[in-house]
């Protein structure tokens, strides 16, 4: 089973949502001011048209007649209006939550512990930034529908009252028979609309790997076959949407039965009370009427909840990532970043969730502006241990420090002015080339990007682009090679100029040709800096200070390149390999 | 471009209509029989008032109750059973759009498109599914419709000059309503756009979040998001007040539709043109067609967005092919280059037969991706041919190619849940072979647990050397008559490149490979190596020949 991001409980998702409503006040009171304004207006149109019922009983003049109906059209002209703008003041009120709701969401998404981010996956985290997103967004104008529609029947129940206070009570009848069916059918719909959520990520992952993956699909002809896993992921997520929908049938018609019954209850004790002489034909109209005109803001209530529970289940997804806990960023005080920073590593163990250990007890002291290469077989423990020296996550046992701190006890923005980590994962980011690369320092002037380019030995192609640094670059843009793509990684790095640097085979992903110009990007890059760097290519790892070899977790050598080779050992025998 | 797409749409959403023509024409039968019945609760009230209330006679209020909860079970059930097929309609549907749109992009060469991996996917599950509205909307209409009818005959019967007078001026309320509609649609469509952005940022954030985090990134990247997030909130603000403003009039409308009929009915009642009952009744319908009026209305406002997905699934379905096929059935013969030209590369020639294994190494990168390129059949060379078995690639039938000829990306993506699935690019690979794939990949120690091995998202639990090997075996396993690899090692250490390279030379024998690599334990194990230099061939020999050319010994002995 896969460890997928947790989902807020209904009661976490209503209270985190009420403190970003909260943060409106003045929004929310308007909002609720306008719709109860709203609401009064519209419930006196019945009762003015019972009054006209009551008028013509009683043989009334044409010219009183004219007045009530003058004062139908003003009421109606008014609960127009007033529509009109609570439905606005509500679902900006919803719409500017939500906004923040989604910010937090994406913040806490990129901030989040990486070892959960990995066992959920990309595709998880995506699909509630966008879908689940989309579906509280789309939700802000339903919701004020429906905010409407409650406060109606408010308005409605007390319009009864001033009728006559007993069909009011006869009126109550259909309110036990909505509660037993909410107390039924909620639980078991909560249940159905998060299977549904969970379904539609399934489907959103599925996607998602398709499109990305689009090329190699084509490279085998094997749309037949990837086609039919999206297929059985949408049918998956399609036949959890009807399953939920069923659920909800059910408790529809109990709805429609409380409707009559309501109806039934309120003519009925009319019919009595008429009958006793104890109210008018005209009362009992204008109630008929009013309880009548409640069917529209119910059967909207009834409509929507389909939409309401999925919107909320969404809401629970998306409040789930925004109240996890983030890693803890220690660390106030300021930091003088001197030029030159020793890593020292004690003791480093590390097992990523559940998983076996993969670093046992990793040593490892490089001084101040010297340069450490790690090589080893893959799987062997390099890209975790230069990820730990790095501080893109913490090690699960042992310590790290650099210039003699804790890397624990460093605030995120130190820590990176510290040190700068290429990936083996290589990223061009959509927008401009040089918003890709004032990502890394957003104050960056065009010389600073220029410089920080000419030492990736990137700037001659740069300036070769149809725009220059404003050429559009990323998804669906102007397309970059894998090695323009590692030396942009190069150049975000050099223009951070933290006094450390890790390359974690920054070099590997070019491949061939390429592959030179890195290696002297690269080189320019480390020249008087603290540098780790992991090396497939061992040309590369023979131009460090020293080199550590590790096979299952561990450093089994660690010296300089001479000595290596002339010790024999296992680093010997991969530079025979290499130069065979 | 922007009528095409019209037609577009609008062929894709008749379509719609006619595959789902069954349920659509349920739905709206079922959701009929339930506006009638609603239009009946009004009348019923007035009779029951009039029958009943009125009089005091029991035998008549115990008929209404009856009547009443006869009435409202059709009602129910119309309204009950016309969802259910409603609904399946509009999930079904947008699951074939959803399907069509992936087939459309996985099929062939893929489509031309400026649209990002995050758009694609919005295309696939919003978009498809607000297309999909369409079905439901169509229902509602029609059913809205015959609502308003029956009102209309109703009243007629009651009093001719008032069902006439209806029957004038609800449409052209309708009408009315109608015209504020592309207002609407304008703010939707950019509340729409501006939410597609900002999810295409967000997936773009997301998926670069690793290497962003490396550089320190993430403040700036939430910072960039909020940006994204602000505009979307402005335009769905402007979208939630044109939809207000919309709902402002057409609540306006109905309300002096009800203050008219009332005023009017009441003094027929008055000059006794028409009974108590009648005028409850027409005051009854009165406030009933508001019902149906504005659900017209709300169907406009929910048209705008269902039209606007619309579009968007028809311009992906619609879309150019990246490169056109012929209808020329592809053998496997020789893979030749013919004197091309084209960028990175001056009039460059090789070939790879059956049973070679050609290397070629190139000095800078651009004639690397050129080569790859062209042999995918992703580019076309300005001059000269790319020929498989002596026919240009672009004649040859694109299904019967991918049969004869795979051109691995070097970018791995990886498939499936387990490591068979990823493995696996038919149905016919059997386990052994899988296996021996593996091996000759050195891949054997992800199937230490076996075969069903769980490989999480894209295959994220495994290092880039691991997903490389992986990406190999999947390739030796497809066994196609001619292959090109990519750098297939990169990511891999020394040893077991020597090892990759052994095993696919003997996984290969007999057929043809062309590796496009500067690695020396890969180009060692060539039959013969092309070298190509400052976009010529500079070279053509074993690696260990052509290792006195000062060139190519630079390029690849690092």
């Amino acid at each position: 089973m896969t460890a997928i991001l947790p989902v807020a409980t209904g009661r976490a998702t209503a209270r985190a949502f009420g403190r970003k409503l909260r943060r409106y006040p003045l929004l929310g009171l308007l909002a609720v001011l306008a719709s109860v304004a709203a609401s009064v207006f519209a419930v006196l149109v019945p009762i003015l048209l019972g009054r006209i019922v009551d008028l013509v009983a009683a043989r009334g003049s044409t010219g009183e007649l004219l007045g009530i109906a003058a004062w139908t059209l003003v009421a109606g002209l008014a609960a127009a209006l007033l529509t009109g703008a609570a439905r606005w003041l509500v679902a900006e009120w919803g719409a500017r939550a939500s906004a923040d709701l989604r910010e937090e969401v994406l913040d806490h998404a990129l901030r989040m512990d990486s070892a959960r981010l990995e066992a959920a996956g990309a595709g998880d985290v995506a699909s509630r930034v966008t879908d689940d997103v989309e579906r509280v967004t789309d939700a802000t104008q339903l919701a004020a529908d429906v905010f409407g529609a409650l406060v109606t029947v408010a308005i409605t129940f007390a319009g009864f009252a001033t009728l006559d206070w007993r069909i009011a009570v006869a009126f109550l009848v259909v309110f036990p028979v909505y509660a037993v069916s909410l107390r039924r059918f909620l639980p078991q719909a909560e249940r159905r609309y998060a299977v549904e959520r969970r379904a539609v990520a399934v489907q959103t992952r599925s996607l998602l790997s398709t499109f990305t993956g689009a090329r190699t699909v084509h490279a085998y002809g094997m749309e037949d076959r990837q086609s039919a896993r999206v297929e059985q992921a949408s049918r998956g997520a399609v036949d959890a949407r009807l399953d939920a929908t069923r659920g909800f049938l059910w408790f529809s018609n109990v709805m429609n039965y409380a409707e009559a019954l309501g109806l039934s209850a309120v003519l009925f004790s009319g019919f009595l009370l008429v009958r006793a002489d104890a109210s008018t034909v005209g009362e009992v109209t204008a109630a008929a009427l009013l309880f009548h005109r409640l069917f529209g803001p119910l059967g909207m209530l009834l409509f929507s909840f389909n939409d309401v529970q999925s919107a909320g289940a969404a809401l629970a997804r998306l409040v789930g990532v925004a109240d996890l806990e983030l890693p803890a960023r220690a660390g106030v005080g300021r930091f003088d970043v001197r030029p030159g920073v020793a890593v020292v590593a004690t003791g480093i163990r590390h097992h990523y969730l559940d998983g076996p250990t993969v670093l046992h007890d990793v040593s490892v002291e490089i001084p101040a502006g010297r340069s450490l290469a790690v090589v080893g077989s893959s799987g062997a423990g390099k890209t975790t241990l230069a990820a730990i020296l790095g501080g893109v996550f913490p090690s699960t046992g042992g310590e790290v420090r650099l210039g003699g701190r804790p890397i624990a006890d460093l605030a995120p923005d130190e820590l990176r002015r510290l040190v700068g980590v290429v990936t083996q994962e290589v990223h061009v980011f959509a927008g401009t080339l040089a918003d890709d690369l004032r990502l890394a320092v957003p104050d960056a002037s065009d010389t600073d990007l220029q410089a920080a380019l000419k030492l990736a030995g990137a700037d001659e192609w740069v300036a070769a682009l149809p725009d220059g640094l404003a050429t559009r670059i990323g998804d669906g843009e102007h397309p970059l090679s894998a090695s323009q793509a590692q030396q942009l990684a190069l150049a975000r790095i050099a223009l951070v100029d933290p006094p450390v640097v890790i390359l974690d085979e920054a070099s590997a992903e070019a491949g061939s040709a390429g592959a030179r110009q890195l290696d002297q990007a690269s080189a320019a890059l480390i020249q008087d800096r603290t540098a780790i760097v992991v090396a497939h290519r061992l040309t590369q790892a023979q131009t460090c200070d020293r080199i550590a070899v590790m096979a299952h977790g561990r450093i089994v050598e660690i010296g300089t390149p001479a000595e290596l080779i002339a010790a024999g050992g296992a680093y010997a025998e991969l530079w025979a390999a290499w130069h065979r | 471009m922007a009528e095409a797409t019209d037609g577009a749409s609008r062929r894709l959403i008749r379509g719609m209509f006619r595959r789902q023509r069954r349920l659509v024409a349920l739905t709206a039968g079922f959701w009929s029989m339930h506006q009638l019945c609603e239009a009946l609760v009004p009348v019923a009230i007035g009779l029951v008032v009039d029958q009943a209330v009125g009089t005091g006679s029991t035998t008549a209020m115990a008929w209404s109750l009856l009547g009443i909860f006869g009435l409202f079970t059709a009602l129910t059930m119309g309204w009950r059973t016309g969802l259910w097929f409603g609904t399946r309609a509009e999930l079904e549907e947008a699951h074939e759009l959803r399907m069509r749109v992936v087939r459309r992009v996985v099929t062939g060469r893929g489509i031309r498109t400026d649209r990002q991996t995050g758009e694609l996917l919005s295309i696939a599950t919003s978009d498809t599914a607000g297309a999909a509205e369409l079905l439901e909307l169509g229902s509602r209409v029609f059913s809205a419709s015959i609502g308003l009818v029956v009102s209309t005959v109703v009243l007629v019967r009651i009093d001719w000059s008032l069902g006439i007078g209806l029957m004038i001026g609800v449409p052209i309320l309708v009408l009315a309503l109608n015209a504020l509609g592309p207002l609407v649609e304008r703010h939707t469509s950019a509340q729409q756009e501006a939410l597609g952005q900002a999810a295409g940022t967000a997936s773009d954030l997301l998926t670069g979040l690793r290497p962003l985090r490396g550089f320190g990134g993430v403040e700036e990247a939430a910072r960039r998001y909020r940006s994204a997030s602000r505009t979307s909130l402005k335009a769905n603000v402007g979208a939630i007040k044109a939809g207000a403003a919309f709902v402002s009039v057409s609540t306006f409308t109905t309300g002096l539709l009800i203050a008219v009929v009332a005023a009017l009915a009441g003094w027929f009642a008055l000059r006794d043109r028409i009974t108590i009952g009648e005028l409850i009744t027409i005051v009854g319908l009165a406030a009933f067609l508001t019902d149906p009026v504005l659900n017209l209305a709300h169907c406009v406002f929910r048209l705008a967005t269902a039209r606007a997905g619309a579009a968007r699934v028809a311009e992906v379905l619609e879309a150019p092919e990246r490169a056109g096929a012929g209808g020329t059935t592809a053998a496997a013969g020789p893979l030749a280059l013919d004197d091309v030209h084209t960028a990175g590369l001056d009039g460059v020639s090789l070939v790879a037969g059956p049973g070679e294994l050609v290397g070629v190494a190139t000095s800078d990168i651009a004639a690397a991706d050129a080569v790859t390129e062209l042999l995918a059949g992703t580019r076309r060379p300005d001059r000269g041919a790319v020929t498989l078995g002596g026919t240009p690639l672009p004649e040859l039938d694109v299904a019967a190619l991918r049969r004869a000829l795979l051109v691995e990306p070097h970018a791995v993506d990886l498939f499936g849940d387990t490591l068979r699935d990823a493995l696996r690019t038919d149905d016919r690979q059997e386990d052994a072979a899988l296996t021996r794939a593996l091996t000759a990949a050195s891949a054997t120690e992800l199937s230490d647990g076996g075969l069903d091995h769980e490989l999480l998202d894209h295959g994220a639990n495994l290092s880039g050397g691991q997903r490389q090997r992986v990406a190999v075996a999947r390739a030796l396993l497809a066994d196609r008559p001619v292959m090109v690899f990519r750098d297939p090692t990169t990511a891999v250490d020394a040893v077991t490149e020597h090892a990759i390279a052994e095993g696919i030379r003997e996984h290969r024998d007999g057929r043809a490979t062309v590796l496009v690599t500067t690695s020396a334990p890969l180009l060692d194990r060539c039959d013969r190596v092309v070298f190509v230099d400052a976009g010529r061939v500079a070279g053509t020999g074993r690696h260990r020949d052509l290792l006195a050319v000062p060139a190519y010994a630079d390029v690849v002995l690092r």
